[in-house]
């Protein structure tokens, strides 16, 4: 709460870090253009392809390959980061320093996939699929999102909601089971709305009404419900496997929009849980910040004491919000079902935690945290996919890449962003 | 009842830390036992004869009462004493073995949680939360095993060695919140969550690579630690007891932590910044260098209570090393809760929950409940504790003497 209150120092960022920041950047853009792309030689070239993976709905209008001397395509994406690091030096940047730093992750990772791709070279698939990539990275987006649009609607209104992880297990357990029993995703969608609500009522009951700990409420309700989804997967899952048949749901393809190369696919050959997501960030944005309910929420979770002077029920607006951030991630949940199939007790692997970063990270506004889940979602996927291009670097290392980009992120983000005043804070009327 | 009977009672009905944590355990097992009537196809089908049989509730009721009643059983003789084992063993003076094993399981896994539950308490009592504990732990085994198993000493060096190396990894793993907290002002809850998948995967890539991996395998799998860097049985290997010379290890970390938290300087810092982190500044604490300390020590216990575990009972680690269930990094968190982030209170909490987890294997094999409900339980019991307000008015108790559980937290406190 450095920033808010008078008698604690504001922590601003020094400019040496900005500094270092930029300078990593460059680091990073010179490794790129000499460690990967200088020196493959002019032979090596690497071929991007277009066509969706997923064409039961008809294909896209044909895009032809495009075929890239692989070793200026590296100078020239080494030169785009160099040149994002410099941006940062030259414009001393504070608060885009971190988004420039996100580009870079996303333009490196497109990097290295051009350079484990080349033809001749050691890779077994000779070929980028662009259309694959962006179609797998809005699958996990979409999750990330569901997960920082709950943090916001709890957060906003000043209880930090850390059991979206929790929250995520839930719906894809009942969510999965739901579907596998009555083979109907409106059902399960349904389920993972109560159940969701029902954990972030249990998380608001302890927060509000007992004012406890809410980061400890939230890990024990994480804690207990991994437990109980480990529960149920041996002692329910295993003997009735039918309630786990592991069916993902189908597309709903929009018709003629689908049809656009690159975008369609992507953006218009989705799930429905892909356009309800859409939905509620429109939703979530003009609630909080066009209407009247929206200016009570962030009232509450800045100032709550002069919010109640004004006669708005501090904690009414609290258990409100709380349980519907918990039926969002429930929901989430289902929708990660709908895409992963089976449920198995380890499924969801921490990205609720990513989302709660994702959102810290776009500020908590559904906006940004749209951006940042995309830029976690892309380079999660894209780090992956490197995996089936047989770079020497070991899965292992690969599969760690989404946590540390998250680490890394959260470290250069401090003094860039506000949480709200009383975010995490409980209230009492005495 | 006379008065000094009515004045023992009225003390037991107040509620104090200790009738909070009996009830909420109570209200733990009733959890338990909600969620096994819930999901047992025994006690449902009971229940659905009789509603359509009109026999009233009387056998269901036994079924329920039967198959609660055999789990919580197990619970009991698995992890404390199985009763008539133990009077054959007093009247025949045979199988002792089996009459102790109980026992002797529940100290085996209370050893490391006591470490890493302290560890986790250290940075509670300083008003940080270390989620990572887990993390550190795996890379404490790591560590340890590699020492172990990759270099070669004479025995009374080499166990001492392996040990330290243990809480090196977790040091390490510790610094990396500690640091990045303090000087970039990452919050350590993200940056210790994440860690845990990091030090995961980690784990996965030392046990593929050569060095440690166990040779002409390619599960992740590693090496054996030689006899000499084991912790040796307590009773000797003959006996057939698993409860080893890590609890010597355990007891000396809570003197130690008994020590840092009431006797010393650098204990007292850390109380003060977890009580009122303005006042600490105010006083002239230095703010950043008692979060980096407190992290690094945290750190490095939660990596010892890793290869104390390692060297203690398993003597070789794969990819089921402290994943899941068996992550005793986050039970620690519960356990500290439990025990009010005190050694003693932790010593006692750590001996219940690992009662609870051996008995709910126990469990498992008796009646095929399977052992997870354990961590439900543990996670209820944790939730009553935190919020004591809630179990005075479930008991109607009086006059409430145990604060809840204080962290001194601001949200993310960016």
């Amino acid at each position: 709460m450095t920033t808010v209150t008078a008698d604690t120092p504001t922590v601003r960022p020094p400019l040496g870090r900005t500094q270092a920041i930029g300078w990593f950047v460059v680091v990073v853009g010179l490794v790129t253009v000499f460690g990967m792309g200088v020196g493959t030689g002019s032979a090596p070239h690497s071929t991007l392809t277009f066509t969706p993976i997923d064409v039961s709905h008809g294909a896209p209008w044909h895009l032809g390959n495009l075929t890239l001397p692989t070793e200026w395509t590296l100078v020239l994406l080494g030169a785009l980061i160099v040149a994002l690091g410099a941006e940062v030096l030259v414009r001393r940047l504070v608060k885009g320093a971190m988004v420039r730093v996100g580009l870079m992750a996303i333009v490196f990772l497109v990097a290295v996939l051009v350079w484990a791709s080349r033809q001749p070279g050691p890779s077994p698939v000779p070929f980028i699929n662009v259309t694959a990539i962006l179609v797998g990275s809005a699958a996990i987006t979409m999750i990330l999102i569901y997960g920082s649009l709950s943090g916001i609607l709890c957060e906003r209104a000043g209880v930090v909601n850390i059991a979206i992880e929790g929250q995520f297990l839930g719906g894809y357990l009942v969510g999965e089971m739901i579907d596998s029993a009555t083979n109907n995703w409106l059902l399960a969608t349904l389920g993972g709305l109560v159940i969701g609500g029902l954990m972030g009522w249990l998380l608001a009951f302890l927060a509000i009404r007992y004012l406890s700990d809410q980061i400890i409420v939230g890990v024990v309700i994480v804690t207990m419900f991994t437990g109980l989804a480990s529960y149920f997967n041996s002692w329910v899952l295993t003997p009735y496997p039918n309630l786990n048949n592991g069916n993902i749901a189908s597309n709903l393809a929009i018709p003629g929009l689908m049809k656009i190369p690159i975008i369609g696919p992507t953006f218009f050959n989705e799930t429905g849980y892909f356009y309800l997501m859409m939905a509620l960030v429109g939703l979530v944005s003009f609630a909080l910040f066009k209407t009247r309910w929206g200016l009570r929420v962030r009232a509450v979770g800045e100032q709550p004491q002069a919010a109640a002077s004004v006669g708005i029920s501090v904690e009414r607006i609290r258990y409100v919000n709380v349980i519907l951030g918990g039926a969002v991630a429930g929901i989430g949940g289902v929708a990660f079902a709908a895409i992963q199939g089976q449920f198995t007790p380890s499924i969801t692997s921490g990205f609720g935690y990513i989302a709660l970063a994702a959102m810290i990270f776009g500020r908590w506004r559904p906006s940004g945290a749209v951006a940042a889940c995309t830029l976690f979602g892309v380079s999660a996927y894209l780090a992956y996919n490197l995996q089936s291009y047989q770079v020497p670097i070991s899965t292992e290392i690969l599969l760690m890449f989404p946590y540390l980009i998250t680490i890394a992120v959260s470290a250069g983000l401090v003094g860039r962003v506000r949480p709200p005043a009383a975010d995490g804070i409980p209230y009492s009327r005495e | 009842m006379t008065p000094s009977l009515r004045r023992l009672w009225d003390h037991y009905r107040s509620a104090s830390p200790v009738t909070i944590a009996l009830l909420a355990l109570v209200l733990g097992l009733v959890v338990g036992a909600v969620i096994i009537v819930a999901t047992t196809p025994a006690i449902l089908d009971a229940w659905r004869g009789a509603v359509h049989s009109w026999t009233g509730p009387g056998h269901a009721l036994k079924v329920t009462f039967d198959n609660v009643g055999a789990a919580y059983r197990s619970i009991f003789t698995g992890s404390i004493v199985d009763p008539p084992q133990f009077w054959h063993s007093v009247t025949t003076g045979q199988n002792w073995t089996a009459s102790l094993t109980p026992l002797s399981e529940t100290f085996t896994y209370a050893t490391p949680l006591v470490i890493a539950s302290i560890a986790v308490g250290i940075t509670f009592q300083t008003g940080l939360f270390n989620i990572g504990a887990n993390g550190q732990a795996i890379l404490g085994g790591v560590a340890g095993v590699a020492v172990a198993t990759l270099v070669h000493l004479p025995m009374a060096l080499h166990l001492p060695l392996t040990l330290l190396a243990g809480i090196a990894g977790g040091v390490v793993g510790g610094a990396i919140p500690g640091l990045l907290k303090a000087y970039t002002g990452a919050h350590e809850v993200i940056v210790t969550l994440m860690f845990n998948y990091v030090a995961s995967y980690f784990m996965l890539f030392c046990l593929l690579s050569t060095p440690l991996q166990l040779p002409n395998q390619t599960n992740a799998i590693s090496r054996t630690m030689p006899g000499g860097t084991q912790l040796a049985p307590l009773f000797g290997t003959a006996s057939g007891l698993r409860v080893n010379y890590g609890i010597v290890v355990a007891l000396a970390v809570t003197v130690f932590a008994l020590w840092l938290l009431n006797r010393s300087s650098i204990g007292f810092e850390f109380r003060v910044t977890g009580a009122n982190p303005h006042a600490a500044r105010a006083s002239g604490i230095n703010a950043r260098r008692t979060l980096v300390t407190s992290f690094l020590i945290s750190g490095g216990l939660a990596g010892l209570a890793g290869v104390t575990w390692v060297a203690g009972t398993t003597h070789y680690i794969d990819q089921n090393f402290l994943q899941g269930s068996a992550g005793i990094g986050f039970t620690a968190i519960t356990v500290s809760l439990l025990g009010r982030n005190r050694p003693i209170g932790i010593v006692w909490g750590s001996l219940l929950f690992a009662a609870l987890e051996v008995g709910g294997s126990n469990m498992q094999a008796n009646t095929g409940i399977p052992y997870d409900l354990a961590t439900v339980i543990q996670s209820a019991i944790v939730i009553f504790v935190a919020t004591p307000v809630l179990v005075k008015e479930i008991f109607r108790l009086r006059a409430l003497r145990a604060e809840s559980v204080k962290v001194a937290t601001a949200g993310w406190g960016l």
